[in-house]
């Protein structure tokens, strides 16, 4: 800043300079602009080609014969999906027809719609085909197609046992209803029953009685 | 030993008939022209007749070959689990159905041009606003509808190669028959050693501080070489990797609705794909003739 009141003099020769710019344009600047330039002639084709040449040509005719021809779409074959949309409960209703044709043991357990059906906390009697019978409180009712399930709870030699019955199953022969619950429970799975204040303890002597009836029953019907 | 010349006999200029009557035997008439390449032994033990060498792809597949089955898959879309009984003995066998929908073969690998053989199905159908032009050409090629997945069963040879359109029905396979399924099992997300690799993580108390699942050390230090080696086990992706269960009974055979139950428990969720292929460990199916597809209309 020092050197400017020094320079000032000189001041006049910057018009000078300015010329001498406009004179000589420097020369490593670069310049962008829009330069007008006339229009390319067309060039003919030539008269004297073989006949197929024009084909090398690019020409709006050509070009028409370039163009992809659109892509067939066929149609789709029937669809199994469409056909079946639940495959898993057709190879259940499959089984059901082999394993439980009138569907009685199916109405049994289907204790949401059916007002007969077995209802946890009632007592039954399950038989099996081969093996003891089991008899215990339903603690709950599994409903899963073909898989459904009884749990049932009893105490035998003063142990507590629990078994999950299959209820299609071809081992189960038969389902017979001892009691029906006292009053109706609250939950569908009693599972407080395991409880000490709740357990139901041994339930062999209602079945006992119960099977003692029956037995009288059936011989009096026989007589 | 050979009789010896005597030593004049042997300075004497050598003539013999025999090397010029020879001359005469071998007529090469050679016009001034040779070949540039001239035909030279090969540096390798190959050729008609030899064995084959260990290192080719023709002994790659020579080798694969008892492990390839001879007829193609199919692809199926699992449905979920269910459990079928056995009405004479009782047993119970749990099972998943799978449901092939519209499976066609949509084309073939040839040994000739891909260096394997396979046959390339496609199942389901997909919207051809959603496909590429590239794949919607593949299948409009062969007269097929644009499928949804594609995937490709090696067979053993030519004659494992269904024809291309053809439909392959669940009676593609026979009640008993065992089957190899192959999916993707379901997906976990990044997780850590513990879940992923069953590490046993570390203890709860003793000076541990918020270490307790980690992986602790990943190896040694200079007596190991001062590195991570490749492929220690650490945390990360688990789950949705390929996994094949193999040895799976046909227990049940739906062409109608598509259906076919396999016993066992098969990877992934509901609603992945499923290939299904004949058991390699096992003998092969014996094909009956109604179970042939029929040929494609095209």
């Amino acid at each position: 800043m020092a050197s400017l009141p020094t320079m000032r003099p000189l001041g006049c020769l910057r018009s000078l300079l300015r010329t001498r710019e406009a004179m000589q344009p420097n020369l490593n600047c670069r310049w962008i602009s829009t330069a007008y330039s006339k229009r390319p002639e067309r060039v003919p084709l030539p008269q004297t080609s073989p006949n197929n040449s024009f084909l090398r040509f690019p020409s709006d005719s050509n070009r028409k014969m370039v163009t992809p021809k659109p892509v067939k779409i066929y149609p789709a074959p029937p669809s199994a999906r469409k056909a079946c949309k639940d495959p898993i409960a057709k190879v259940t209703e499959s089984q059901l027809q082999v394993l439980d044709p009138k569907g009685e043991r199916k109405a049994l357990f289907d204790y949401r719609r059916n007002p007969r059906s077995v209802k946890p906390g009632d007592i039954i009697r399950v038989t099996f085909k081969n093996g003891d019978p089991f008899n215990g409180v339903v603690l709950s009712i599994r409903l899963r197609g073909i898989d459904t399930s009884v749990l049932l709870r009893n105490e035998l030699t003063r142990v507590a046992v629990e078994m999950s019955v299959k209820v299609f199953s071809p081992n189960v022969q038969g389902v017979e209803i001892v009691e029906r619950a006292k009053r109706k429970p609250r939950r569908a799975r009693l599972y407080y029953m395991r409880s000490r204040k709740h357990d139901r303890r041994s339930v062999e002597n209602v079945v006992a009685a119960y099977v003692r009836q029956k037995k009288a029953f059936m011989s009096g019907r026989r007589q | 030993m050979p009789p010896r010349l005597s030593g004049k006999l042997s300075q004497l200029p050598t003539f013999s008939l025999g090397g010029y009557l020879n001359q005469f035997e071998v007529q090469t008439r050679n016009f001034g022209i040779k070949s540039l390449n001239t035909p030279k032994p090969s540096r390798f033990n190959v050729g008609p007749g030899l064995p084959i060498l260990e290192s080719t792809s023709t002994a790659a597949l020579l080798r694969k070959a008892n492990s390839l089955p001879l007829r193609t898959g199919a692809i199926g879309i699992k449905k979920g689990m269910t459990a079928v009984y056995d009405p004479e003995t009782g047993k119970r066998t749990a099972c998943t159905v799978l449901q092939l929908d519209r499976v066609e073969v949509v084309s073939h690998k040839t040994r000739q041009k891909h260096g394997y053989w396979a046959v390339q199905v496609g199942a389901g159908w997909k919207h051809p606003k959603n496909v590429t032009k590239a794949m919607l050409g593949h299948f409009s090629s062969q007269g097929l509808s644009p499928k949804r997945h594609i995937f490709e069963f090696r067979v053993k040879d030519e004659s494992g190669l269904l024809p291309v359109g053809a439909s392959i029905q669940a009676n593609w396979f026979q009640e008993g028959q065992f089957v190899d399924a192959r999916s993707n099992s379901k997906g976990k997300g990044f997780a850590g050693v513990m879940k992923r690799h069953g590490f046993h993580g570390q203890d709860r108390s003793h000076g541990v501080s918020l270490t307790h699942r980690s992986m602790g050390s990943s190896g040694q230090g200079q007596g190991g070489g001062s590195r991570v080696y490749p492929g220690k086990k650490m945390a990360g992706n688990m789950g949705n990797h390929q996994n094949t269960v193999q040895n799976l009974k046909i227990l049940k055979v739906d062409a109608e609705a598509g259906i076919v139950v396999v016993s066992g428990a098969v990877s992934g969720p509901k609603g992945c794909t499923v290939r299904i292929q004949d058991a390699i460990k096992k003998p092969w199916p014996r094909i009956e003739a109604e179970a042939l597809p029929a040929d494609a209309t095209a």
